[in-house]
Order: C-alpha cells, then sequence, then structure tokens
C-alpha cells in the first residue's frame, strides 16, 4: 500500500539522490500535482517559462548541486505557488520534487522520499553521479 | 574580504596601470554632480555622465552605458564588498528572486525589494537605510498577475522637487517624495493611481481579482509618466478572451491620464482589420512587461509588444493581430502612432518583444541614421531607422511553414533582417545536437526523434504520446535574449548582449477540459500517467547535459555602424552537470557558457560586465556565480568574481565621493534577495 511505505526511513548515513531515494508512484502523484499547478508557470516538460526558471537540466542541477533536499523543500514550501502561497502542504511537496528527481532522472527505488525536514536533511543533491 | 568572495586576481603591474588610468574621470564625474546639486535645476533629460544611475536602463534609452572608468580590466578582481542589503525583511516573507536595478541620484540609491514590493532609500556610499516605504495591498496584492519585487522604479525632479514613481504588484502607480519616501498627496488621490481604472475597458471580474499588472519599471521622459501592462504566464490561459495591455502615460506633477494607446486596436482604428471575424474584440493580453524606451529629444516613445492571448495557439484570433509581437512608435507627449512594425505575424511562438529597444546613433556607409535596436528571444537584432520605422538593413518576408493544428491561422511568411546575423541560435537540427561522443550524440538523436525539428518559425503541434510530442523549440519563451535586455557603447557604437542557446522548449498542444480553459487548444504535452518528465533518457537534457553543443550562452558585441558582430564570446563557467560528467572523463571541455535569460549586461568606459546565470561549484572555490568583466573591445575576459548566488538582475554603476560602485541584485535557488555593492579597496588596504 501506497501510505505504508512512507514510514520514515530511520536516520542513516548521508545519502544523495542518486541512492534510489523516492519511489515511481510518488513521482506519480507528484507530476499530477505539477500538472495542475506548476505547469503553467514552469512548463509542461519543466522547461521554464517567462517568468520561471527550468525546473531540469544543467542549470537547475546547478543552482542545487550539494545541497540538501531540504533545502528545495523549503525553497518550494515558502514560496511556491507564488500566488498562493500554502496551498500544497509538506506532503504533497514532497510528492512533487520526488517528480522533479525522476524528471531529472535520478532512479526511483521502492521506499518514499520522506516529508520531514529531518531526515531530507541528510539527502544531498548530486548533479552527478558519485 | 567576506569569505563568500573568491577573486580571481590579475597583476599588480595591471592594478596599478588600472588606478592611473581612473582617477580622474571620477573625480571629474563627482565634480559634474556636485555642479548639479548647487545649480538645482537640471531636469532630464537622463544621463550617466555626470556618475549617476537616474533611470532603469541608466537612461532612458536602454542603454546600461556608464562612462566610469575607475573599475578598470586592471583591478576588477580586486573588487570587494562596500555595503550588502538583504531585502528579507521587506514583505512578510524572504523573495529569492530579486530582479530590480535600482537607481542612484545625488548620492542616493532607490530600490525595489521584498515580496510586496516595497521601496527603499540608501545611502549610496555605505548602504545604511534612509527610508522605506510599503504599500499593503491585501487580497489585491496578493492576485497579482506579476508579483513580488519587480524591476525598479523612476525618478524625476523639476530641479526643486525630487519624485519616485513604481508601480505596485496590485498595479497601482505611486508617487513618493524622494526625500521622505512619503506619498505626494497632490498625484492622483493621495499619492496614488489606480491603474485598473480609466484604462478604456472594464478589468474583469473585478479590481481585486482583475488580471492585469506590472513588474517593471514606469519610465519618466519630460514630465510624462508611461506604464506598461503584463499579465500571467500566456501558454495555457483559462480562456480565450482577457484583459487587453493598453499603455498609457500621466501627467507626472498630477498623475492625471494624457494619452492611452490601445495595442489591440479598437473598432474603427487602423488596424483592426488585422484581427479577422471581429477577433480583436475579444483576444487580451498583447501589453508591454518589459521596459519602454524614450528619446526624450524626438520625444518619442518605443514599445516592444507581447504576443496576444494564447501563446502557442492563435486560432481564436485569425489575422496577423496588430500590435502583437510588434515595436510601436508613439509620440511621447499625445501616444499618437507615429509608425509600427511587426515583427513577428500572427504570434504562436511567444516571441514577445521581451527587452527594451536600444536607441543608437549610428553611421551607416557614411550616413547618420538616429537608429532602434531590438534584441529578442530570437536571437536576432532588429534594427530600424527610429524616425521612419524603416529598417535600417533591409528585412525579406520569408516563407515560413504552414502548420496543421485545427483551427489555426498561419501567416505565410515571416520578416527576416538580411543583417546583422542571428547572434543565438535559434532553430534546432541534428546537427545542432550534443556530440561530445558519439554515445551522447546517439542519446541526444533517440530524444530529439520524439519530436519536430526545425528552423526558427517551426510551428507548434498537436502533441501525441507516440510522437511527435511537440516541435523542439529554442528562442521561444526563453531562448536568446530576454528582460534584461542589452547595452549600447555609443563611443563604438556596439550593442553588447547575451543570449541563451540551450534552453528548449515544446511547443505541444493539447485539447483542455472545459474547466481548464475555454480555449481550443493549450500548451501541454501528450503523455500517459505516471511516463511524463522523461529522465535522463527521456527528457530535454542528456545525462544531465543541455541536448545541444555549446556555447549554452553568449555575449556578443555588435557594431551597428557596419551590422557585424564584432566579438562573440561563450558566457558562464561551464555548468557542473557538463564539468563532472562521467561521459566526458578524460576529456578537455572548453568553456562552455551557460544558458539562462537573466544576464543583463553593463558597458563602462572600457568594460562589459555580467553574471554568470547559474551556480557552479569548483574544486578551487565554494559554489558561487561569477561576475564576469570583458575587455569591451576584444572580448577576452579581464577578471571575475564569485557571488553568493546568481545576479538576478541587471548590474549599474555610479561614482560617490571620488569611488566608483557597481550594485548588483543577487538571488536564486536556496539565496534570497540582496543588493550587493562593489567597489575597489581603499588603496592603503592594498
Amino acid at each position: 500500500m501506497h501510505f505504508e511505505k512512507r514510514a520514515s526511513s530511520p536516520r542513516s548515513v548521508a545519502r544523495t539522490v542518486w541512492d534510489s531515494v523516492y519511489s515511481v508512484s510518488q513521482a506519480v502523484t507528484g507530476e499530477a500535482a505539477y500538472a495542475k499547478t506548476c505547469a503553467r508557470c514552469h512548463g509542461a516538460a519543466l522547461s521554464g517559462g517567462d517568468e520561471s526558471p527550468p525546473l531540469t537540466g544543467s542549470g537547475f542541477l546547478g543552482n542545487w548541486n550539494g545541497l540538501p533536499l531540504s533545502d528545495l523543500q523549503t525553497r518550494i514550501r515558502t514560496t511556491m505557488p507564488t500566488d498562493s502561497v500554502g496551498i500544497y502542504d509538506r506532503q504533497l511537496i514532497t510528492d512533487v520534487m520526488a517528480f522533479l528527481l525522476k524528471a531529472n532522472g535520478f532512479p526511483a527505488g521502492s521506499v518514499d522520499l520522506p516529508k520531514d525536514v529531518e531526515p531530507l536533511k541528510d539527502i544531498t543533491i548530486q548533479s552527478s553521479k558519485p | 574580504m567576506p569569505s563568500v568572495f573568491w577573486s580571481n586576481r590579475v597583476s599588480s603591474a595591471a592594478v596599478i596601470l588600472g588606478l592611473v588610468a581612473s582617477g580622474s574621470a571620477v573625480a571629474q564625474a563627482t565634480k559634474k554632480g556636485a555642479a548639479k546639486a548647487v545649480s538645482s535645476t537640471a531636469t532630464p533629460p537622463f544621463t550617466t555622465s555626470r556618475g549617476e544611475w537616474p533611470s532603469y536602463t541608466g537612461d532612458t534609452r536602454g542603454s546600461r552605458y556608464s562612462p566610469l572608468d575607475q573599475i578598470t580590466a586592471g583591478n576588477f578582481g580586486a573588487l570587494e564588498v562596500a555595503w550588502r542589503f538583504k531585502t528579507d525583511s521587506l514583505g512578510p516573507r524572504p523573495e529569492f528572486k530579486l530582479e530590480g536595478t535600482p537607481l542612484m541620484v545625488g548620492g542616493v540609491l532607490y530600490a525595489t525589494g521584498g515580496t510586496s514590493r516595497a521601496v527603499v532609500a540608501l545611502d549610496a556610499a555605505t548602504g545604511q537605510q534612509r527610508w522605506v516605504h510599503r504599500e499593503d495591498e491585501g487580497d489585491r496584492g496578493a492576485a497579482a498577475p506579476r508579483p513580488l519585487s519587480g524591476r525598479g522604479l523612476a525618478y524625476w525632479t523639476d530641479g526643486r522637487e525630487e519624485r519616485i514613481l513604481y508601480v505596485t504588484p496590485g498595479y497601482r502607480l505611486i508617487a513618493l517624495d524622494a526625500k521622505t519616501g512619503a506619498r505626494i498627496p497632490s498625484f492622483g488621490t493621495d499619492g496614488a493611481v489606480d491603474l485598473k481604472t480609466d484604462i478604456d475597458q472594464t478589468i474583469l471580474p473585478d479590481l481585486v481579482t482583475g488580471e492585469i499588472g506590472f513588474q517593471g519599471a514606469p519610465v519618466v521622459a519630460r514630465n510624462v509618466v508611461i506604464v506598461g501592462a503584463a499579465f500571467k504566464e500566456g501558454t495555457a490561459p483559462k480562456s480565450y478572451k482577457n484583459n487587453k495591455g493598453y499603455i498609457r502615460g500621466f501627467d507626472v506633477r498630477t498623475g492625471k491620464r494624457l494619452w492611452i494607446f490601445h495595442t489591440i486596436p479598437q473598432k474603427g482604428e487602423p488596424g483592426y482589420e488585422t484581427w479577422l471575424n471581429g477577433s480583436a474584440a475579444d483576444a487580451g493580453n498583447t501589453g508591454v512587461w518589459t521596459q519602454l524606451t524614450v528619446d526624450e529629444d524626438l520625444g518619442l516613445v518605443y514599445l516592444p509588444v507581447e504576443s496576444p492571448t494564447g501563446d502557442y495557439y492563435g486560432g481564436h484570433r485569425p489575422g496577423n493581430d496588430l500590435y502583437g509581437e510588434s515595436l510601436v512608435c508613439l509620440d511621447l507627449e499625445t501616444g499618437i502612432k507615429k509608425w509600427h512594425y511587426q515583427i513577428v505575424h500572427h504570434p504562436i511562438w511567444d516571441f514577445d518583444l521581451a527587452s527594451a529597444p536600444i536607441l543608437a546613433d549610428i553611421t551607416v556607409e557614411g550616413k547618420p541614421i538616429k537608429a532602434v535596436a531590438v534584441p529578442t528571444k530570437q536571437g536576432i537584432l532588429y534594427v530600424f531607422d527610429r524616425v521612419t520605422g524603416k529598417p535600417v538593413w533591409p528585412f525579406e518576408e520569408k516563407p515560413v511553414e504552414k502548420g496543421e493544428v485545427p483551427g489555426e491561422w498561419y501567416s505565410p511568411t515571416q520578416p527576416m533582417p538580411t543583417k546583422p546575423r542571428a547572434y543565438a541560435q535559434n532553430g534546432i537540427s541534428i546537427d545542432d545536437l550534443i556530440d561530445y561522443t558519439p554515445e551522447l550524440r546517439a542519446q541526444a538523436v533517440a530524444i530529439a526523434s520524439r519530436f519536430k525539428l526545425g528552423p526558427i518559425f517551426t510551428p507548434p503541434v498537436v502533441s501525441k504520446a507516440d510522437g511527435p510530442i511537440g516541435t523542439l523549440a529554442r528562442g521561444p519563451t526563453n531562448g536568446g535574449s530576454n528582460w534584461p535586455g542589452g547595452s549600447y557603447d555609443p563611443e563604438t557604437h556596439t550593442v553588447y548582449v547575451a543570449s541563451s542557446n540551450a534552453a528548449p522548449v515544446v511547443l505541444g498542444l493539447v485539447q483542455p477540459s472545459k474547466e481548464r480553459s475555454d480555449m481550443n487548444w493549450i500548451a501541454g504535452i501528450a503523455t500517459a500517467p505516471g511516463t511524463g518528465g522523461g529522465g535522463r533518457g527521456g527528457g530535454l537534457s542528456v545525462q544531465g547535459m543541455p541536448l545541444f553543443k555549446p556555447p549554452y550562452g553568449t555575449i556578443s558585441a555588435i557594431n551597428l555602424d557596419k551590422g557585424e558582430i564584432t566579438w562573440q564570446v561563450p558566457h558562464g563557467e561551464t555548468p557542473d552537470a557538463v564539468r563532472n560528467n562521467e561521459a566526458l572523463k578524460g576529456m578537455n571541455i572548453p568553456r562552455t557558457g551557460q544558458s539562462g535569460f537573466i544576464v543583463g549586461t553593463l558597458v563602462t568606459k572600457t568594460l562589459v560586465i555580467a553574471g554568470d546565470p547559474q551556480v557552479t561549484t569548483l574544486p578551487t572555490r565554494p559554489r558561487g556565480a561569477m561576475l564576469r568583466a570583458y575587455d569591451k573591445a576584444s572580448g577576452a575576459e579581464v577578471g571575475s568574481i564569485l557571488l553568493p548566488a546568481p545576479v538576478s538582475g541587471s548590474p549599474m554603476t555610479y561614482a560617490v565621493n571620488g569611488k566608483q560602485f557597481i550594485v548588483v541584485a543577487v538571488s536564486g535557488g536556496p539565496y534570497s534577495g540582496e543588493y550587493i555593492a562593489l567597489r575597489l579597496p581603499d588603496s592603503g588596504q592594498r
């Protein structure tokens, strides 16, 4: 069951986004949310718009390279969507992040990305495979 | 020196030379500035010749030029932080998209900042805050189509009184006393003009949520303040009907409307007939969301007009759709149209005119021409005689592909300048794809095979999950040059402009649900649920790298006497995802530059200055984004310093107390907005 998989992973050694940190089903949930709310500015192909940066590719990866996923979550949670900040809860934002990880080519695994800040602090965004 | 900085220092001999060359010019600039303050009669024209930066682009001509020369090739790398101003507390929460270019007049720096677009006045030498002004717009501000801190403001003086003017997120024009930050009671209603009223249409559905706004800086020229109009991102609008982006001029003293220009002509006005079936009635948008340019001597305003409603689909507005994606010249005092030129007929590529037009007094084959040059998303510089509207070098109406989207109307031709040649990549063929290794090329070809490819003006297609997903395009929406625009050097008659080459967009159309939109087609991608987004093998990048060959971004110098590119250099560090890529191990990759449309240029006596649009992390320095200086004659990079995040608004410069400053807005990713002022260390501290 989808919900059972959400049990937070134990705080463990530092991981990166290459360590299969989200599940495909979570990315599917996130994709639907992205299409509904985020795509109107960031584009259906995540390629960006006149006012919004791309969410895939070397620019996106460079901006977040070396930073923990908790930083990305905080940025989305406190600023997006710009005209209705706060409409998405932490869970849905984390699902959208799973979709972004998938779209950027990071491998999926069998466990969902945890929604809580602490475990996300232990997962680093690495633009290239370590 | 602050730890966030990393200087690429040049030799000490060069530093000394730089000092010698620079001292006198700044002293002169300061003296002239002082003289102006004493006589107190100076009014526009706006100029940077006194070491100030009194209008958004320095002047009202789109120049982003200053004659200051204390900061040179020899000492750029020695720049240090004079002061920094964090904008977090100017709004209810921090902002991560600070796009402002401040003004500097009489030793005071004025800037916008914060999520509710506050205005601050700072001491230009120290960064100390003098005053802050903030409007609480409640639900109206929250509903703004162009929210956040905006790009700047306008200054006006009659030699006695000084004013600051800006547009709020809720689309109100505010006039402030430049000395105190208090509203000017005699302007509009208690210092404010409601821009959603007196606009020759009823803004729907109501004044609070009615979609129209402006995040640019208003422009003041003579005693007229001109305001643009902008809307939400338009690739997938809710309706083919929308509010119209009419452009207005107001009396800078009273706030009274002086004129309005109907960017979508009303019935009976010339151009109405270019909207077939009376479609002008329902069509909207077609505003000016970027910066307007004014020739104060000739008394002419230049409007770079955006796309009509539906960025990628125009079936609800058949015809050429004037003045969509046109350059329009108006009389400054009356708003009466002098001429127009439609750069893209029947716009369906989101080729908004996104950059401020640049005024240039040039000499072509011995003949002096007052010209206007428009950088574009297409990466084409369109150059006109700004008095007559005739192209300086002929444009050819070139046949373009007719698309097959049901209900769409297609222009059979599009204008293409014969000179200068394009300064950015603006089409896609297999030859353009990444070819560092045969494997990478094969992967890129596999990705590209799912799309329709073609030259500029290849039309959008109906998206099909089994292909084509869409037309893959470079230029539309976020390629070439965008709102930061270019710079113009009046000494060498050269335009300097950045371009983004590796930001493809998908021109795919899907039929929306009735709840989603009443458009026949909106932008979208047909994919089975769960398969979208692609990934390294299936998205728009190859193993995290751009799909294309470098350079991913450039700065070009274009001489307007000759209509020729004199130099072009890759701009931006090689992205981490390329430099560290497994697939390129052992290969020597020359600097690729970076894609990104936030790159604004500043040109000084000797330098072209611009920031990297992306963050990089090198073994030799911490993460950050470089601010670079190029020799404006050769394009050779002569210095760089590290900033904590990309420069997200066009840089500006000024001199106070004999010191030249460069101020940049910095933000992006996890880094919230900050203005950083740079200057050379005092000589004793070197």
